[in-house]
């Protein structure tokens, strides 16, 4: 079975979490980091030598466990291990079309979004943040237009299916929404969120309160 | 043929760039970006509406993000020891692929490479540098020590993630500034520019983006 280090507050170990919901995967979820601490030990820097979670540990037939670290990497074994077409297209350009959301929503969004504006706020003795988040949020607009274009009718980040994509344009959204800072005019981005809610894994694993997160 | 829009001096152009030679792939490249402008051309928006740089062209389809071109340049027309079909083999590469994107490149191109090369003496921030250059002393010798395993990160041959890691060392090593001893990583980095396709595409000079 497959045992994942990491608190469930934790937005890359929500990427993980929901990935695995989304596969169907049976899984153990450990806690691990901030609050819980953990990751300084030797044992888990054998794991993950930058001692940061989430950490993926599964046991292989005739081998060494497989031991991964970076949310981005385990959710695309995990991906391409168990997801079948069209969750995770065969064919290498059907896939790369749909893998730049990935890159983009870890590299360009992510970075838009989680210290700028999220731990700004936890962090901020009003939950505000202040000029510096009203900036950020400024910032964060036109790449929440562009999510928004990408997905137009929809559903789905890919159109009529559901994909891996969608588990990382779909991760921070929670986070995004529940948030109160001013955000860009998104109509599609909006019921695109309403409809991942209804998703079982989704509502379990990415819909954690985060307030134990908040420092004041 | 594979088409791509980008400036040679784009750090992020040089990874698609690099793979591209490495597999041995005929590309176009288009000079974009940067001194060359055409970011904001509504063609170029409608092919990747951030308006950046790299964007790959391969037949109808649209590729943008240099690590989603890498992997798709692996998976299409990689060997074995490039991109191992097997996924539990490929994701012990795909992690420090991944970790280089997300926590090694940043703090060389956006704190240090950004303040020594892309900002004038006058506008220098020295706290950025000094705490890329801290973040660095902490991660490289991490990398150093998971380069124990062999010439690569896969042992024996270049694979895809080599080409994503390796694609911002020409910057870390040739920057002046406070650096881990990492005998491993410089072994490594020299058999990096040994490699023909790295020294073409990789060791390009970057004074072209200097700010003075």
């Amino acid at each position: 079975m497959i045992t994942v280090y990491g608190r469930a507050t934790s937005s890359n170990v929500q990427l993980v979490m929901w990935m695995l919901g989304e596969l169907g995967l049976d899984y153990q979820r450990l806690d691990y980091g901030h609050n819980f601490g953990g990751t300084d030990t030797e044992e888990y820097r054998v794991m993950n030598p930058m001692g940061r979670v989430p950490v993926m540990r599964e046991p292989q037939e005739g081998g060494a466990d497989l031991i991964m670290f970076e949310s981005g990497a385990i959710a695309r074994y995990l991906a391409g291990r168990y997801g079948k077409a069209p969750f995770w297209p065969d064919d290498p350009l059907e896939r790369a079309r749909l893998d730049v959301w990935t890159e983009w929503t870890k590299v360009t969004f992510a970075a838009a979004f989680a210290q700028p504006i999220f731990w700004a706020m936890l962090n901020h003795p009003k939950g505000q943040g202040g000029d510096a988040v009203r900036d950020a949020a400024q910032a964060l607009k036109p790449l929440a237009r562009i999510l928004n274009y990408r997905i137009s009718e929809g559903p789905w980040l890919a159109g009529p299916d559901f994909t891996f994509a969608d588990v990382w344009a779909g991760h921070l959204l929670y986070r995004y929404n529940v948030l109160n800072f001013a955000k860009a005019e998104t109509p599609s981005l909006d019921i695109y969120y309403s409809r991942l809610k209804r998703r079982p894994a989704f509502a379990e694993h990415v819909m954690v309160d985060f307030e134990v997160l908040r420092l004041v | 043929m594979i088409k791509i829009w980008g400036r040679a001096s784009s750090s992020n152009v040089q990874t698609v760039m690099w793979a591209a030679a490495e597999l041995g792939l005929k590309v176009q490249r288009i000079d974009w970006g940067g001194a060359f402008g055409g970011n904001d051309d509504p063609e170029f928006r409608a092919m990747n509406p951030n308006g950046l740089i790299p964007v790959m062209k391969d037949g109808d389809t649209v590729i943008w993000e240099s690590p989603a071109i890498v992997r798709y340049l692996g998976a299409k027309y990689g060997d074995e020891t490039f991109w191992p079909k097997d996924p539990g083999d490929r994701a012990k590469l795909d992690m420090w692929a991944e970790w280089a994107k997300s926590s090694l490149s940043p703090e060389i191109i956006y704190k240090v490479f950004w303040q020594l090369v892309r900002t004038g003496a006058a506008d220098r921030d020295m706290g950025a540098v000094r705490s890329g250059a801290a973040a660095l002393a902490a991660l490289m010798p991490r990398l150093d020590a998971r380069l124990a395993g062999g010439d690569y990160l896969g042992g024996g041959g270049l694979s895809f993630a080599d080409i994503l890691i390796g694609h911002v060392l020409y910057r870390y090593m040739t920057l002046d500034f406070e650096k881990a001893d990492t005998p491993r990583l410089d072994a490594y980095y020299r058999r990096l520019t040994e490699r023909p396709a790295y020294a073409e595409h990789v060791m390009v000079s970057y004074e072209s983006l200097r700010v003075v």
